[in-house]
């Protein structure tokens, strides 16, 4: 894991003034702090791919919150399979630490006037950390009207890693 | 189909990736709005203050905001939201003071987010606490993508908004705690063996450190977890540590569980216990 260092060379500069006049003498304090660090990358969006609605019967179409993203369509026309992916991110902090992961409670998508229950999940609440990229999916449920309106369907959700 | 899909791909601009992993060579992924903080936990005692660096470790510029939360824990351990600050939550608000609060940074550059506490007058002995979040504000989409048209069909467009919390934790007046660890036991979850306890808490303020299990006579630990508190608000928590492979089968017998301050505060002892597991 790369490490974060900040250093301090606070007597550095006075030391190589003073280092003709008194070479013996002459101290530099450098002090190097290594802070533990946290990351945080998207590596995936959740996408669902295209969903054709049936005329009569609601459907309920749901991405997998896992590294494979299997999209399950309830019955629906689906196509675009190979744009289908659970969201990804990775998380990286020091090894044997815990973080907790909050997912925002996004519950309608909307596309102008119309909207679209979803619910979302996350495939873990805690991540152990072990020093390199630990993966977290979300997936999600999507709730498809029968004549559901074509359009494209905006939503915003909110992942959080929270330190202890 | 295959090229439908391809131009509502590129127009929609979701899931770009995949799509050129499977069709032709893959330019650099775009990391937009990641990001890197360190430390991952800060302790003020007094009124001096401190720095925490944000990195933009994505590939484009990013604009990231800096906002203080409130948590709670959970007697599982957990942090969930706050709807309602009470008056221990409503004075860390108040007292902690941080800039700047929204910075455009340019790929691997840092900046530093200054941090410091003012007391107000007679404010009462205690730790006060609040989580600093960081997270990047989406850029809005480009126009293109808006003027979509999906046919019979419809697209679904997420946008993720992801960043970190760090607890910045504040110690006004002489606080003391201690904890105590109760009730070891082996537990199942999803098929993988742990180590469970109980961990309790007194004391005005919270404790934090290692926790490790480990057998008589094995080098190894059985069980560690790093980074462990027990918060004010709670009085104790459950702990469940993960076992490691090589204990999964023989995990029944005697153990010994220390819960150490972290090496950087001298890495005191502050519970221990020896049980046997069953």
């Amino acid at each position: 894991m790369k490490k974060l260092i900040t250093v301090f060379a606070a007597g550095a500069a006075m030391a190589s003034f003073g280092s003709a006049a008194n070479a013996a003498t002459a101290t530099a304090d450098a002090t190097a702090e290594i802070l533990q660090q946290v990351q945080i990358s998207k590596t995936a969006d959740l996408n669902f791919g295209t969903i054709v609605p049936d005329d009569t019967n609601a459907a309920t179409v749901s991405v997998a919150a896992n590294s494979a993203g299997t999209r399950n369509c309830g019955g629906l026309t689906c196509a675009g399979a190979a744009s289908v992916s659970s969201a990804a991110f990775d998380v990286t902090g020091a090894n044997g630490l815990n973080v907790d992961v909050a997912l925002s409670g996004l519950t309608s998508l909307t596309s102008g006037s119309n909207s679209m229950p979803i619910s979302l999940n996350a495939s873990s609440t805690t991540l152990a950390m072990t020093g390199s990229a630990v993966a977290l999916y979300v997936g999600g449920d999507l709730t498809v009207a029968a004549n559901q309106p074509a359009g494209t369907y905006d939503g915003t959700f909110t992942v959080t890693a929270d330190y202890q | 189909m295959i090229l439908e899909n391809l131009s509502s791909r590129v127009r929609t601009g979701v899931a770009a990736l995949a799509l050129a992993t499977a069709t032709v060579a893959a330019p650099a992924p775009v990391h937009a709005n990641d990001l890197l903080v360190a430390p991952t936990r800060v302790v003020l005692n007094g009124s001096r203050g401190t720095e925490v660096i944000l990195n933009n470790i994505g590939t484009e510029e990013a604009t990231y905001r800096i906002s203080l939360e409130l948590r709670r824990m959970t007697p599982d351990g957990g942090l969930e939201e706050v709807e309602i600050p009470n008056e221990i939550e409503e004075s860390a608000l108040a007292m902690i003071r941080y800039a700047p609060r929204r910075v455009v940074l340019p790929p691997n550059q840092p900046q530093a987010i200054r941090i410091g506490v003012r007391a107000p007058e007679g404010l009462v002995d205690g730790e006060y606490r609040v989580h600093m979040l960081f997270r990047a504000i989406p850029r809005p989409r480009p126009a293109a993508s808006e003027a979509e048209s999906a046919g019979e069909g419809f697209q679904i467009r997420l946008i993720p908004v992801y960043g970190v919390t760090i607890p910045i934790i504040v110690r006004h007046g002489n606080l003391t705690a201690t904890a105590a660890i109760a009730n070891p036991r082996i537990v199942e979850e999803d098929g993988v063996r742990a180590v469970a306890f109980d961990m309790s808490r007194q004391g005005e303020r919270s404790v934090y450190g290692e926790v490790t299990v480990t057998r008589p006579g094995v080098d190894v630990p059985i069980a560690r977890a790093r980074g462990v508190a027990v918060y004010p608000e709670i009085t104790g928590r459950t702990v469940i540590l993960p076992v490691s492979e090589e204990f999964q089968g023989a995990l029944a017998g005697p153990v010994r569980i220390q819960y150490r301050e972290p090496d950087s505060s001298g890495g005191g002892l502050i519970a221990e216990t020896e049980a046997v597991l069953r």
